[in-house]
C-alpha cells in the first residue's frame, strides 16, 4: 500500500469511463467522441495588482507565450494558457511531475501573480465530433456558432447549474473543465444529452 | 352536418391511410391530416363538452386559438388532457377520447347545467361566497368542481425525456407564412444566421390552404420553392413544429419544439419537446392573424366554424365540413370561403353580410343577402336551419354547417410580452402589434397588413434592414406579382337580436349577456370584466375571445374600444407542458449532486450517506450487528474520544488568499485580528455580515508572508466567496489581493483522537509530531507516504487532540486508506457528520444551528474575538441598542433533569411555573446530541440572557412531539470544560 507506485493519481470519473460506443450510432460512426483528459497540470494565476503586463511578459519569456486576450486561449510548446475570468487564467500542461508545474510558476512569476495548483480540482472533459457544438448547445448559453466562438476561444458558463470552463481546441472538437466533485453528475448528463448524436468514449 | 373528405386535392398523401380511434371507435385518416381534419372526414361534428353548461362542441378553428376541440390524446402514462385536435398530427394508431362528459359525448348528465344556467352567471363562482358559509363547502364547492372541468391529468410518471437548449441567431422570425418566408430569405441571402419558427409541421402558414398566385405559381409552390432554398443556406435554421411561446428582456425568446409529438412513442434516444431559448439579434413577428368569431345565438354548437377554418378544411385536407354551408360574414373574408366552397361542388345557400351597404364582391355565384344577421342556429343533433333578421321579421334558412368572420385579431401576443399594449387600427378595426423599435418588428398580418402583397413586401424589408442591422448587407427583393384581395369591414360585436345564448368565450361558456351584466355590476373595466366573467382565461389564452370581449365592453360603457383596450398579454403563447418546463433537470437530475475525493474510501467503508446541500457526506458508517444510526454513532464517538477516528471533511470550504495585502483584507472581513498571525500557524476566524450579525466561521491558516488558506462552513462556501469578491471589488479595489476556490483541488480529512498523532505519525515522511514541532493551531506542508505534498493542520473541532489533513484530491482515497492502515493497531474508526456533530455539541462549538443567521458573536459567547484595535465589516452595526440588549437570547447549555429524557431541538424554553405561551417564551433548543462519554442528552440553546442562568431548571415544552420536561441551564461545554484532551 505504501509502494511508490500507489503514487498513481485516481480518476475521477474512472468508474463512468468505459470505452464504447452508446446511443443511436449512426452508419456514418458517432456524432460524439468523449475522453477525460488525465492526469494534467492545472494551476490558475490571477495577476497581482498592476501587475499584469509584467506577469504576461514573465510569461511570454518562460514559456514564450504571453497572457491571452480576455475570452481566448493561446497555446505555447509546452504550456497553454487559458483565460478564465478578470486577470485570470488557467496554465495547463501534461506530463508533469506532482505539483512541478505549480512550483515552476510560482518561482518565474515572480510575484507578478498569485498561482493556486487546481491540478486535481478539475476534470477536463474532451468532446468532439460532427454533432459536439449541437451537444454543448443543450447545457449552455454560450454561442458556439465559429463566427462567435472561433478556434481558441474560451469562456465560463453554466452546462445543468454547474460551472463550466468551456475552450474551442480545434474546429469541431472542445474541452470543458468543471470542479472534480460535479463530474459524475455532469458526465451523466453529458451523456444523457448525447444519446441521440450516438456517442463514443475513447 | 355530414363531413366527408372530398374526391380529389388537399395537401394529405392518400397513400398514406392512418388507423386512430376516437373514444374508442375506430376511424381513418391520411398522412398530412390533423387529427381536427381527419375526424370531420369521419362525419364527427360533436368532440366536446363545454366547460360550465357542457353544450356540445365541435371544431371551431383548424389553428392553434382552438377552444372547444381539446381532448385527451393517448394512453396510461402518456395521457395528455386538453390537447387542441386541430394540433394534433394525426399517427397511424392514435387514440383519442372527449372529456368533461358522463356518462358518454352523446348523452351527458352535466348538460342540465344549462337548466341552472340562472345560477352560473358571471361572477357565478365568487357570488357562491356570499351564501352562508356552509353551502360553500358542502353544496357549492363540490357541484363546481364537479360540474366545471377539462381532461383528467394521469398519475404515472411521464416516461418521455424532455431537453433544453440554446439556440444564437442575427434574425429570428417567427412564422412561416407569406410574410415570414419573405422575411427569412432575404436576411438568409444576404448570409444571416436565420432561424425560422413556425407552430405547424409544413412551413407556409396561410399559403397552405388560401388560393393565392404569386409569381404565376400557386401560393403553397411558391412556399415550397422558398423553403428549398432556405433549407440549400449555410447558416439558416428551419425549425417547423416549434411554438415561439415567450418575448422576454434583452431579445430572449421562448420556444418549445415538438420534436416527437406526432408519433406514437419518440424514437429511440429522441426526446418529446425541446425547450428552447433564443437569443436573436433582431426578431420578427410573422404570426398572421386569427380570424374573428362572431357572437351570435347558438354560435357555439358543432357545425359553426371560422370561415378560413373552412377554407383550410376544404383546401388544405381536402375535407368538408357538410353539404351545405351559409356564410355569416362583416368582411371580405366570408366571401373568399364561398368561392372556395363553390369551386369545390359544395353548396352555399347564402352569404349573409351585415352591412347593409356591403360593397359588391364575388361570392362565386352564391346568394348574398346584405343587412343581415343571423340570430340562431337551429337544429337537433346536427344544424339544420339558421334564423336571420334583415329588417323584415325572423326568416329561416336551411343548412347543415355556418361559416362565420367578424375580421381578424393580428396575433400580436409576443410583441406585447414586455408591457407595450398592441394599437387599434380603424381601416382593419382590429389591434395590431406596437412598435418596439427595430430589434423586434412585425410584418404582415401580424402588424395588420391584409393583403398578399402587403405580406411580402413588409417581410422582405424586414428581413433585409434586420440582416443590415446584425452586419450583412441587404437589400429587399423585388415584391413578387400577386393578386391582392381588398379588405374591409364593418365591426359587428354581438348580434343584439335574438335570445338564445351568444358565446364570446367559447371555452369558459362566457356569453355576451355575462358581460353586459358585469358592466352592470360595476366591473367595467375590461381586466375586472376578465376575472369576474373569466373571459379570456381559458387555455386559448383568450385568442378567440378577448377582441369581442373588448368590443362588447366598449359599447356597454359608451367607450371606444380604442379606448377600452385588451388584457395584459403574458407568456405563454399557448399552453406548454411542465415536462418541458422541467427538462431533463428531475428526480436525481433536479439539482447537482458534489461528490468529496473520500467517497469511494467512505463507499468502502460502507457509509450511508446524506445529501447537504449538494453534497453526498458520510453520515455515519453501520457495522453489522448494529441495530440503528445512534448505535453506530455512539461507537464511532467512543472510538475516537477513546483512540483515534478518521472523519471526511472536504466539504469545507477552502480559498486560497494571497496577494501584499492578504493579511490586511482578513483583518477587514473577520472581526478578529490577522496582522499577528505568524507563517505556519492557523487561528480560528468568525466573520460578520455588515449588520452585525455573524456570518460565517473557520479556521485560516498563514502559509506565507502574503498566502492564506482560508476553511468557511459546508454551508457558507459558495456565499463567503461571492462576499470577498464583492468586499474586494466594490469596497477595497485597492487591495492587492488575489483569491479563488481550492475546495475541490484538496481532500480533507480529521484525524481526532488520543492516538491521531502516532496513526499519522506513521505516514509522514519529514516531520516528527511532537508538541515543540507540531503545537495545538501549527499549520505546515509536510510530505507523505513517499513525496506527496499535503498540508497539515493541528486543529479540532471535537475537542481531541485532533489534525486535519489535506491532500490533493486524486491521492484522497489512498491516503485515507494509508491512514486506516496505519491505525489499525488502534482500532481505528471512521466516523460521519453525526459522530462529528455529537462531539462538537459535546464540546458546545456553535454551529449551523446556531449560526442561524439571527445571533452576534455575544450572543454565542464570542465577544471576545471583535477585536477593539481595527474596523472590520459589521463593527458598527454590532452595536447597535438592539444587538448589544441585554436580554437577547444567547448560546446556553442544556441537559434535561431526568438524566433518561431526550432533548429535541426545537423545544421551546420556559421559566418554571409559566404557561405555554408566546409572552412567556425564554428561546429554545438549537442543537441536540446523545452524548456517548456523559450516557445522557444534552444540548445547545439559544436562550434569554442564557449565560446569567445557568443553573437554572426551566420547562421545555415541545408542542410538536408532546414534549413537557424539566431541563437544566449550564455552560455550553458538557465535556472535558478543562480541555485537557485537546493539548494531550
Amino acid at each position: 500500500m505504501l509502494s511508490p507506485t500507489s503514487l498513481d493519481r485516481s480518476l475521477p470519473l474512472k468508474r463512468h469511463l468505459k470505452q464504447g460506443r452508446y446511443g443511436t450510432v449512426s452508419a456514418d460512426g458517432p456524432g460524439v467522441r468523449l475522453s477525460v483528459r488525465h492526469p494534467l497540470a492545472i494551476a490558475t494565476i490571477i495577476a497581482r495588482k498592476g501587475q499584469e503586463d509584467k506577469m504576461s511578459a514573465l510569461l511570454e519569456t518562460h514559456y514564450g507565450i504571453a497572457a491571452p486576450q480576455p475570452g481566448r486561449m493561446v497555446k505555447g510548446k509546452e504550456l497553454v494558457l487559458q483565460w478564465c475570468g478578470a486577470d485570470q487564467y488557467f496554465a495547463i500542461t501534461e506530463g508533469r511531475g506532482e505539483g512541478a508545474l505549480y512550483e515552476d510558476l510560482r518561482s518565474c512569476l515572480q510575484g507578478s501573480a498569485s498561482v493556486s495548483d487546481q491540478s486535481h480540482g478539475r476534470v477536463v472533459i474532451e468532446v468532439s465530433g460532427h454533432k459536439a457544438r449541437a451537444l454543448l448547445t443543450k447545457g449552455s448559453a454560450v454561442d458556439f456558432h465559429p463566427r462567435e466562438f472561433p478556434l481558441e476561444a474560451a469562456a465560463m458558463t453554466q452546462m445543468a447549474h454547474i460551472g463550466v470552463h468551456v475552450t474551442r481546441t480545434a474546429e469541431d472538437s472542445f474541452e470543458l473543465s468543471l470542479f472534480r466533485g460535479f463530474s459524475e453528475h455532469f458526465w451523466e448528463w453529458l451523456t444523457e444529452q448525447a444519446q441521440e448524436f450516438g456517442y463514443e468514449v475513447v | 352536418m355530414s363531413g366527408h373528405r372530398l374526391s380529389q386535392g388537399g395537401l394529405i398523401d392518400r397513400s398514406a391511410p392512418l388507423k386512430f380511434t376516437f373514444d374508442g371507435k375506430p376511424y381513418q385518416g391520411f398522412r398530412g391530416d390533423t387529427l381536427a381534419s381527419a375526424i370531420l372526414a369521419n362525419g364527427v361534428s360533436l368532440v366536446g363538452r363545454s366547460f360550465k353548461y357542457h353544450r356540445p362542441r365541435g371544431i371551431m378553428t383548424a389553428s392553434s386559438a382552438e377552444p372547444n376541440a381539446l381532448v385527451e390524446l393517448r394512453e396510461g402514462a402518456r395521457t395528455e388532457p386538453n390537447t387542441r385536435m386541430t394540433m394534433v398530427e394525426l399517427y397511424d394508431g392514435l387514440i383519442a377520447k372527449s372529456q368533461n362528459r358522463w356518462p358518454s359525448l352523446n348523452f351527458d348528465i352535466g348538460s342540465i347545467n344549462q337548466l341552472a344556467s340562472p345560477i352560473f352567471v358571471a361572477g357565478f363562482y365568487y357570488k357562491t361566497f356570499m351564501w352562508p358559509k356552509a353551502f360553500w363547502e358542502k353544496l357549492y364547492e363540490p357541484m363546481i368542481r364537479r360540474a366545471a372541468g377539462l381532461g383528467r391529468a394521469t398519475h404515472e410518471p411521464d416516461p418521455d425525456r424532455y431537453e433544453k437548449a440554446y439556440a444564437h441567431c442575427d434574425v429570428l422570425v417567427i412564422g412561416a407564412g407569406p410574410a415570414g418566408l419573405s422575411a427569412a430569405v432575404t436576411a438568409g441571402r444576404a448570409g444571416a444566421r436565420v432561424l425560422l419558427a413556425d407552430e405547424g409541421p409544413v412551413l407556409g402558414g396561410s399559403l397552405l390552404y388560401e388560393n393565392e398566385e404569386i409569381d404565376a405559381t400557386s401560393g403553397s409552390d411558391w412556399a415550397q420553392e422558398v423553403v428549398a432554398e432556405l433549407v440549400s443556406l449555410r447558416d439558416v435554421t428551419l425549425m417547423p413544429r416549434t411554438t415561439v411561446f415567450g418575448w422576454y428582456d434583452d431579445n430572449i425568446f421562448g420556444a418549445v419544439e415538438r420534436v416527437a409529438d406526432h408519433k406514437m412513442v419518440p424514437g429511440p434516444h429522441e426526446p418529446r419537446q425541446r425547450y428552447w431559448r433564443i437569443l436573436a439579434k433582431r426578431a420578427i413577428l410573422a404570426t398572421g392573424a386569427e380570424e374573428r368569431a362572431l357572437v351570435f345565438g347558438g354560435n357555439d354548437r358543432p357545425g359553426v366554424m371560422l370561415a378560413s377554418a373552412v377554407r383550410s378544411y376544404v383546401n388544405r385536407y381536402a375535407v368538408s365540413p357538410g353539404r351545405t354551408a351559409i356564410v355569416f360574414t362583416n368582411n371580405a373574408s366570408g366571401y373568399r370561403t364561398s368561392r372556395d366552397l363553390r369551386s369545390k361542388g359544395i353548396r352555399v345557400a347564402a352569404v349573409m353580410d351585415s352591412r347593409k351597404d356591403a360593397p359588391k364582391l364575388d361570392s362565386g355565384g352564391a346568394p348574398i343577402v346584405a343587412g343581415a344577421v343571423i340570430t340562431r342556429v337551429e337544429g337537433g343533433r346536427d344544424i339544420e336551419r339558421v334564423a336571420f333578421e334583415r329588417g323584415r321579421g325572423q326568416e329561416r334558412l336551411e343548412c347543415d354547417f355556418v361559416a362565420m368572420s367578424g375580421g381578424f385579431n393580428p396575433n400580436v401576443h409576443l410583441a406585447c410580452h414586455r408591457g407595450a399594449k398592441p394599437e387599434w387600427k380603424e381601416d382593419i378595426q382590429a389591434f395590431s402589434a406596437p412598435r418596439n423599435g427595430s430589434r423586434f418588428v412585425a410584418v404582415g398580418a401580424a402588424n395588420g397588413s391584409m393583403l398578399i402583397s402587403q405580406c411580402l413586401r413588409e417581410g422582405a424589408e424586414a428581413g433585409a434592414q434586420a440582416a443590415n442591422e446584425a452586419g450583412f448587407r441587404s437589400k429587399a427583393a423585388p415584391t413578387p406579382l400577386t393578386k391582392d384581395e381588398s379588405y374591409n369591414i364593418k365591426p359587428l360585436w354581438w348580434v343584439k337580436e335574438g335570445s338564445s345564448k351568444a358565446f364570446v368565450d367559447f371555452q369558459n361558456d362566457v356569453t355576451a349577456k355575462d358581460i353586459l351584466l358585469t358592466v352592470q355590476e360595476g366591473y367595467r373595466h375590461v381586466e375586472l370584466t376578465k376575472r369576474y366573467t373569466t373571459l379570456g382565461m381559458a387555455t386559448d389564452g383568450g385568442r378567440m375571445s378577448g377582441i369581442n370581449g373588448s368590443g362588447i365592453v366598449a359599447e356597454a360603457t359608451g367607450k371606444s374600444i380604442a379606448e377600452v383596450g385588451t388584457t395584459t398579454f403574458r407568456p405563454y403563447y399557448t399552453p406548454v407542458s411542465f415536462g418541458v418546463i422541467a427538462g431533463p433537470f428531475k428526480g436525481h437530475h433536479f439539482q447537482p449532486v458534489r461528490q468529496t475525493p473520500l467517497h469511494e474510501w467512505a463507499e468502502e467503508n460502507g457509509a450511508v450517506f446524506v445529501e447537504t446541500g449538494l453534497w453526498m457526506r458520510s453520515s455515519w458508517f453501520p457495522r453489522k450487528g448494529e441495530s440503528d444510526w445512534l448505535e453506530s454513532v455512539i461507537r464511532e464517538v467512543k472510538a475516537t474520544r477513546e483512540s483515534v477516528g478518521l472523519c471526511d471533511v472536504s466539504t469545507l470550504g477552502k480559498i486560497d488568499i494571497q496577494g501584499s495585502d492578504a493579511a490586511e483584507f482578513l483583518n477587514r472581513v473577520y472581526c478578529n485580528g490577522w496582522n499577528t498571525l505568524e507563517v505556519g500557524k492557523a487561528r480560528y476566524g468568525l466573520m460578520l455580515r455588515e449588520d452585525g450579525i455573524v456570518f460565517d466561521d473557520g479556521t485560516t491558516s498563514r502559509l506565507g508572508e502574503d498566502h492564506f488558506f482560508m476553511t468557511t462552513t459546508t454551508a457558507n462556501a459558495a456565499r463567503v466567496m461571492s462576499h470577498l469578491e464583492f468586499c474586494h471589488q466594490a469596497l477595497w479595489p485597492d487591495l492587492d489581493v488575489q483569491y479563488v476556490s481550492v475546495t475541490e483541488q484538496w481532500a480533507q480529512m480529521a484525524v481526532a483522537g488520543p492516538m491521531a498523532r502516532r496513526s499519522l505519525q506513521k505516514i509522514c515522511e519529514n516531520v516528527e509530531l511532537n508538541d515543540q514541532t507540531f503545537p495545538y493551531l501549527a499549520a505546515k506542508e509536510i510530505k507523505i507516504l513517499g513525496g506527496v505534498t499535503a498540508r497539515l493542520f493541528r486543529i479540532s473541532f471535537s475537542g481531541e487532540h485532533a489534525y486535519e489533513l489535506s491532500v490533493p484530491a486524486d491521492y484522497g482515497n489512498m491516503t485515507a486508506r494509508a491512514l486506516m492502515h496505519a491505525g489499525r493497531e488502534f482500532g481505528i474508526t471512521p466516523y460521519g457528520v453525526e459522530a462529528l456533530s455529537v462531539m462538537r455539541i459535546e464540546k458546545g462549538h456553535v454551529a449551523g444551528g446556531e449560526l442561524n443567521g439571527t445571533t452576534t458573536a455575544t450572543d454565542l459567547g464570542l465577544e471576545r474575538m471583535m477585536s477593539k484595535k481595527k474596523d472590520y465589516i459589521g463593527r458598527m452595526m454590532a452595536q447597535r441598542e438592539e444587538m448589544t440588549r441585554k436580554d437577547r437570547e444567547m448560546v446556553v447549555g442544556i441537559r434535561p433533569v431526568n438524566q433518561n429524557d431526550r432533548l429535541r431541538a426545537g423545544a421551546h424554553i420556559l421559566s418554571k411555573g409559566d404557561a405555554a405561551s408566546m409572552e412567556n417564551d425564554q428561546g429554545y433548543v438549537s442543537s441536540v446530541a446523545f452524548s456517548p462519554m456523559l450516557g445522557r442528552w444534552v444540548g445547545l440553546a439559544l436562550c434569554k440572557r442564557g449565560r446569567e442562568r445557568h443553573g437554572e431548571i426551566v420547562q421545555l415544552f415541545d408542542g410538536v412531539y408532546g414534549v413537557h420536561l424539566e431541563a437544566e441551564l449550564c455552560d455550553p461545554v458538557h465535556y472535558d470544560k478543562e480541555n485537557r484532551k485537546l493539548y494531550a
